[in-house]
């Protein structure tokens, strides 16, 4: 379980984050919602163990800055893309941490053809991955990220910049993982989405977290509604999924 | 399913033979011929071997210079393919932070001071290095960002460049010396230079290579290289560290010697269709290779004058490197 306790981050003398609490679940999936500047990413950079904090910020006692004990896996939302590398190349990249950088092994590549299969990814093994699509080069992060075999994986906006059709395609591939009991951790901008695939949610706003909780419970408070100033409406589909839809501007 | 990493070591083979047959060549032809067979036998200690001015011009003139070449074409080519991954920039060579005009100001200063000077390499080594740690220091941010590293060194680079064309001015003297060092020299290479050089470029390259595998964490965002287990500011430093140690190093042995850092690491990523960082051990045996090579060319070509090898590397080079360029399926 990740616990924050009076969590701080400041970048440049900017108040990243402002003294936040919150606990995150082992196993679950966690979507930090908010605006662009809530603080999303610098929290996720946080949980990865990559950026100095004050206060407290833990997994089962251990502070994250400088760890790398515990595999955690990382999807940036725009990725640096190695010049001429192939797509098997780059997902078995994945595998540096648990093999050794520049190791194979007879498990390593089997997993890694399992997972190329799995993210559809197979035809595409040759490729270079700088000519990938959106969508493919999404699906080839989230597939270095299953070959890591990581404890949590952090995801940052993993649906941004893809289609309606790709999005789906992209988070059911992130479910993969929660069923192999990995924690996941996402942003998202797309609070519908979020609420449909994510057990719980982190709603953020101003480096300060404004609301946590399931996201059923999350997506139809009033505090929610609140968060947004009363520019949201949530209505529930006959599947009884919630969709959120942002309410115009009435000019007077 | 792939073969394990075969590859990587039958490449390195294929570098090491030509790396061989370029130094058989180099060792039996040149301005004064040697016969091949006596030549090996006088290497390997064998009875039959040459005398008298041949055996000098073996031991004491041609095998050193050989050697030279091989230690600065392996330090450059190794230290650029590095450059090229901590910079994440297929253009970055070893004298992007300044090490060259460093060690260009150094050597002027030197050579001002006394045309034939022995203290040369000395003052390149420690032009070369001063202008890096500079471009270190005012880097400042150089742990978050690569970039304000290369920006500071291209700028230190300029400010010394500035000072040596001032230097220069003011004793036109030492023009001619200091225009043939800049070219690259292999000529007044001997075993002292090859003793102190191949020091340094030896534990260069071995830790170059010791990290090499790690490099690849470095071609990611550093976000990822960390949750690969990576800490890449600290891979970065030893990274940058000992490709500093072989460049100064070569340059203060041979001159500024140009296009190798850039054309070798690319020429073995294009034939062999590799980018991971293993390489590096092909690249430093070929690098070896091509400069002997073109230093070959460089005593062979208008004989018994010679050529400037930074003109031969450039013109071997660049045309390979286009045909590489035109035909690789490598990068994109």
């Amino acid at each position: 379980m990740i616990i924050a306790k009076d969590l701080s981050l400041i970048k440049d003398d900017r108040t990243i984050l402002d003294s936040i609490s919150f606990a995150i679940a082992d196993g679950r999936w966690t979507c930090l919602v908010g605006p662009n500047g809530a603080g999303k990413t610098s929290l996720l950079r946080a949980i990865l163990g990559n950026a100095p904090y004050e206060g407290s910020l833990a997994i089962d006692g251990i502070q994250r800055f400088g760890d790398q004990k515990i595999n955690v896996a990382y999807v940036p939302q725009i990725p640096t893309i190695p010049q001429g590398m192939s797509v098997w190349e780059y997902v078995y990249l994945g595998r540096a941490k648990i093999d050794g950088w520049g190791r194979q092994s007879s498990k390593g590549q089997t997993i890694v053809e399992d997972i190329l299969d799995q993210t559809n990814l197979v035809k595409l093994r040759k490729q270079h991955i700088s000519r990938l699509s959106g969508g493919e080069l999404q699906r080839a992060l989230i597939a270095r990220a299953l070959a890591q075999e990581p404890e949590m994986i952090l995801l940052d906006e993993p649906t941004s910049a893809l289609d309606l059709h790709h999005q789906i395609s992209v988070l059911d591939n992130i479910e993969l993982l929660k069923t192999r009991g990995v924690t996941i951790i996402s942003t998202m901008h797309d609070i519908t989405l979020a609420a449909m695939y994510a057990d719980d949610l982190v709603i953020m706003q101003d480096g300060q977290v404004l609301l946590t909780g399931a996201s059923s419970e999350v997506i139809h408070s009033p505090e929610l509604k609140r968060a947004f100033e009363n520019r949201i409406n949530v209505f529930t589909l006959d599947s009884g999924r919630p969709v959120v839809i942002a309410e115009k501007n009435q000019r007077t | 399913m792939r073969s394990s990493h075969i590859w990587h070591w039958r490449y390195a083979a294929l570098a090491s033979c030509a790396l061989f047959l370029a130094s058989l060549v180099a060792i039996s032809f040149g301005p004064i011929h040697l016969p091949f067979f006596g030549a090996m036998k006088t290497l390997l200690g064998l009875p039959g071997g040459l005398h008298g001015q041949e055996r000098t011009v073996l031991l004491d003139l041609r095998l050193p210079r050989i050697l030279l070449a091989a230690l600065v074409g392996a330090a450059l080519s190794s230290s650029g393919a590095v450059y090229q991954s901590v910079f994440r920039n297929p253009l970055a060579d070893p004298y992007l932070l300044g090490a060259a005009s460093g060690a260009g100001l150094g050597a002027t200063i030197a050579l001002t001071l006394h045309p034939n000077t022995a203290l040369t390499p000395l003052f390149a080594f420690i032009g070369g290095v001063v202008a890096v740690l500079a471009s270190f220091f005012i880097s400042g941010k150089f742990f978050a960002e690569p970039a304000t590293l290369l920006l500071s060194g291209i700028a230190i680079g300029s400010f010394f460049t500035a000072i040596q064309t001032y230097v220069l001015q003011r004793h036109s003297a030492s023009l001619r010396p200091v225009y043939s060092w800049i070219l690259g020299e292999l000529t007044v290479s001997n075993w002292e230079i090859l003793r102190w050089s191949s020091f340094y470029i030896i534990i260069a390259i071995a830790t170059l290579i010791v990290i090499s595998k790690k490099l690849d964490g470095l071609m990611l965002s550093d976000e990822e290289a960390h949750s690969l287990g990576i800490n890449p500011s600290r891979l970065r430093v030893i990274a940058i560290a000992a490709a500093t140690l072989a460049t100064a190093t070569a340059v203060a042995a041979a001159g500024l010697i140009g296009f190798v850092g850039i054309v070798v690491p690319h020429l073995v990523r294009g034939l062999t269709r590799r980018v991971t960082n293993r390489s590096i051990l092909t690249i430093a045996i070929s690098g070896a290779a091509f400069l002997i090579l073109a230093d070959f060319g460089a005593r062979t070509i208008l004989s018994p004058a010679e050529v400037p090898i930074g003109i031969i590397t450039a013109f071997i080079g660049a045309p390979f490197f286009l045909i590489v360029l035109r035909n690789r399926r490598v990068g994109g």
